[in-house]
């Protein structure tokens, strides 16, 4: 039985002429231990769906199962929220701004009464030098900290309850390499340790390639293809992931500016198009992407795509 | 002379005797994109809000000029300072806190246009749509009449980029513009820049962690640590020819995993002498003083004890 499997979730903001549907649809599942990688557009409303995974927003229709429990106003419990914790992608949204980096590692472990308290400190220690910051920053609030340090705080001040899922909503595209190669290092030691499972929501795709064992690639609000991630990477099928697998820029000098710019705009999501929501901008669209909307389907190798040219060709 | 010239920056904690930042200099040309690159930490923010003249409380300035034509943009004396509003704008690393949480979006780039460029209430609003279209957000008119929490991360940085465009500053600052975007969309506010480069012949400091980004955008390159300036160059110099130990130790993070059974040594900001003498294996006795910057090719500068000792031995 998955950790967490999701079916049909919606969630739309806003009413009439400004409503807007930011998650059309979505299934997935995520397996104790298991990373998923979530990447997709700016927009496309990665961020939404984790929210409404933790418990921070209702969703506006279908299930969440939670170890094989339906959440339905159960997920203000503290259980819940000892179990399922959220790295905002926005540091300033995970982190209090008055309060110290010490006490705010402390805090949860406080309210949620998981560890006796001779061992926070010890606790706290252990966690900093995997985060790769020194006792120094401890006094600091996160005013005195830089971006890629206010980051790192939350990464661990997540970790420290031992939940069994975390979201991760951008954790490592405001640091750098050398940090990044730690915080990666971290999760999965954490991983390992805990069986924790893991949804990574990220543009870096290096990153995401290091550590998911699979890929979802979200579109205007569905999952448009989703696969171990070897397989995403080194054999894209929908043609919005290759598109985006294109733009990555590389180190190479004599290489600038190969990236592919996809033609056309993204859609508004409050004004998504009749039949596939990629249309616009596919180099593969034919007549049936306009009338109908292509589902996700699978291959039979644990690959699952929505789009009519892979599933359906003739 | 160039566009801008920051030289001798030092910044530091008030009532500590570490500076944050010592002896920073670069310049940016006109016409031409400046990165700025090192680790989280290094001082990348904080130079840039020093240019701005916008340290932090609790942050000072110690010494060190930055000029605009040749004009001094901080000075001891406020007074004695003119600076013009579309002389440099900054696009911040966490825009969704630079953001005015109160007021919707097209509003606030409105607000910008009708100070900065002088417009009337009316054309400011049309053009705030048309460049919230041009940094390839859908529905530019929806999201024109939301609120920063209303939009997506990407989506603020975006409504950032859009202001900060159409402005059309003398010197635009972009701290990490792209962090919350897509590398699609990333590779689109990539050809805005250059576009604003091309057309206004404006400069721009482009702060980033990524190499790649770098390899990319960017003319020229300075490389930070621990607040001190490592190396400063043309890319392609500093990217295929890098005479600085830090510099070849950053490019080597790129391929190496990072192995956390490492101890990996954080900044330490109170070291007198070179910045990365604590981790640098060749370290020696020169280093526990601080060194500065030297021309080790036209244009390319490094601050590093060793190649002034292999001159020194080269020349005896
Ligand atoms: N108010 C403060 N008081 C003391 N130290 C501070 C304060 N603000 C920042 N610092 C320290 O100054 C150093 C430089 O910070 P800065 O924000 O410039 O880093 P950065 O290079 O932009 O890093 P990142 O990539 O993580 O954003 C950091 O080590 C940070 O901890
Ligand atoms: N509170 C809200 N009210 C109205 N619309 C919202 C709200 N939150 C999100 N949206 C809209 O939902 C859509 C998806 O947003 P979401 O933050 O989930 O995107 P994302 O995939 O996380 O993007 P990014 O990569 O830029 O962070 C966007 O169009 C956004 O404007
Ligand atoms: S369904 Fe049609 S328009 Fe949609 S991605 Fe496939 S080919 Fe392109
Ligand atoms: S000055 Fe000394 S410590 Fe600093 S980089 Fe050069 S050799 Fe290493
Ligand atoms: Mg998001
Ligand atoms: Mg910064």
């Amino acid at each position: 039985m998955a950790l967490l499997e999701v079916r049909d979730l919606h969630k739309s903001f806003g009413h009439g002429r400004t409503l807007t549907p930011a998650v059309r649809g979505v299934d997935l599942e995520v397996d104790r231990g298991e990373t998923l990688g979530l990447v997709g557009e700016s927009g496309c409303g990665k961020t939404t769906l984790g929210r409404v995974v933790v418990g921070l927003q209702e969703p506006s229709s279908g299930a969440i199962y939670f170890d094989g429990e339906l959440l339905d106003g159960k997920m203000s419990r503290p259980e819940y929220r000892r179990r399922v914790q959220m790295v905002f992608q926005h540091p300033a949204q995970s982190l209090n701004r008055r309060m110290r980096v010490d006490t705010t590692l402390a805090e949860p472990l406080r309210l949620l009464k998981v560890a006796p308290r001779d061992e926070v400190a010890g606790r706290i220690d252990e966690v900093m030098r995997l985060v790769g910051m020194g006792p120094d920053y401890l006094k600091r609030r996160p005013g005195q900290l830089s971006g890629g340090q206010q980051q790192r705080i939350a990464i661990a001040r997540a970790l420290m309850p031992g939940p069994d899922l975390v979201v991760l909503d951008e954790p490592t595209s405001s640091l750098d390499q050398s940090v990044r190669g730690r915080i990666i290092a971290l999760l999965r030691s954490i991983q390992e340790e805990q069986d924790v499972a893991y949804v990574f929501i990220s543009h870096d795709l290096s990153t995401v390639r290091r550590i998911a064992d699979r890929v979802a690639v979200m579109y205007l609000g569905r999952i448009v293809e989703i696969a171990p991630t070897e397989q995403v990477f080194k054999d894209p099928q929908h043609p919005y992931t290759k598109a985006l697998l294109s733009a990555v820029p590389s180190m190479d000098l004599d290489n600038r500016g190969s990236r592919i710019i996809l033609a056309g705009e993204t859609p508004s999501p409050s004004d998504v198009p009749v039949g596939c929501s990629f249309q616009d901008r596919c180099p593969l669209v034919h007549e049936r992407c306009g009338l109908e909307e292509p589902r996700l389907v699978s291959l039979g190798d644990g690959r699952k795509v929505e789009c009519f040219a892979v599933t359906d060709p003739n | 002379m160039s566009l801008l010239e920051v030289s001798g920056l030092t910044v530091g904690v008030e009532h500590s005797p570490h500076a944050l930042l010592r002896d920073v200099d670069f310049t940016v040309e006109a016409g031409q994109i400046m990165g700025l690159v090192g680790e989280s930490g290094s001082g990348k923010t904080m130079s840039a809000l020093a240019i701005m003249d916008l340290l932090p409380a609790g942050i000072e300035r110690r010494a060190g000029t930055v000029r605009l034509d040749g004009r001094d943009l901080v000075a001891q004396d406020r007074e004695t300072v003119d600076r013009n509003a579309n002389d440099m704008t900054m696009i911040f690393q966490h825009p969704r806190s630079a953001l005015n949480p109160t007021m919707r979006v097209g509003r606030q780039i409105g607000r910008a246009l009708e100070i900065n460029q002088d417009m009337g209430r009316a054309a400011a609003r049309s053009r705030a749509t048309e460049m919230l279209n041009h940094v390839g957000i859908p529905g530019a008119d929806r999201v024109a009449r939301a609120y920063p929490h209303q939009l997506s991360g990407g989506m603020c940085q975006r409504v950032m980029i859009a202001m900060a465009l159409a402005c059309r500053p003398r010197v635009l600052i972009a701290d990490e513009p792209t962090t919350a975007l897509d590398v699609t969309i990333q590779a689109q506010i990539f050809d805005l820049i250059n576009d604003l480069v091309e057309e206004t012949g404006c400069g721009v400091l482009f702060i980033t962690h990524d190499l790649g980004a770098i390899a990319e955008m960017c003319d020229r390159v300075t490389v930070l640590y621990g607040g001190q300036v490592m190396e400063t160059g043309d890319v392609r110099q500093v990217f295929t020819d890098s005479r600085h130990p830090y510099t070849q130790f950053l490019f080597d993070a790129v391929v190496r995993e990072a192995d956390p059974s490492v101890e990996e040594k954080d900044v330490n900001f109170a070291l007198q002498g070179c910045r990365f003498g604590h981790r640098c294996p060749y370290a020696f006795d020169a280093c526990a003083e601080f060194p500065l910057l030297r021309e080790v090719d036209t244009g390319h500068l490094t601050s590093c004890f060793l190649h002034q000792k292999e001159n020194a031995l080269g020349s005896a």
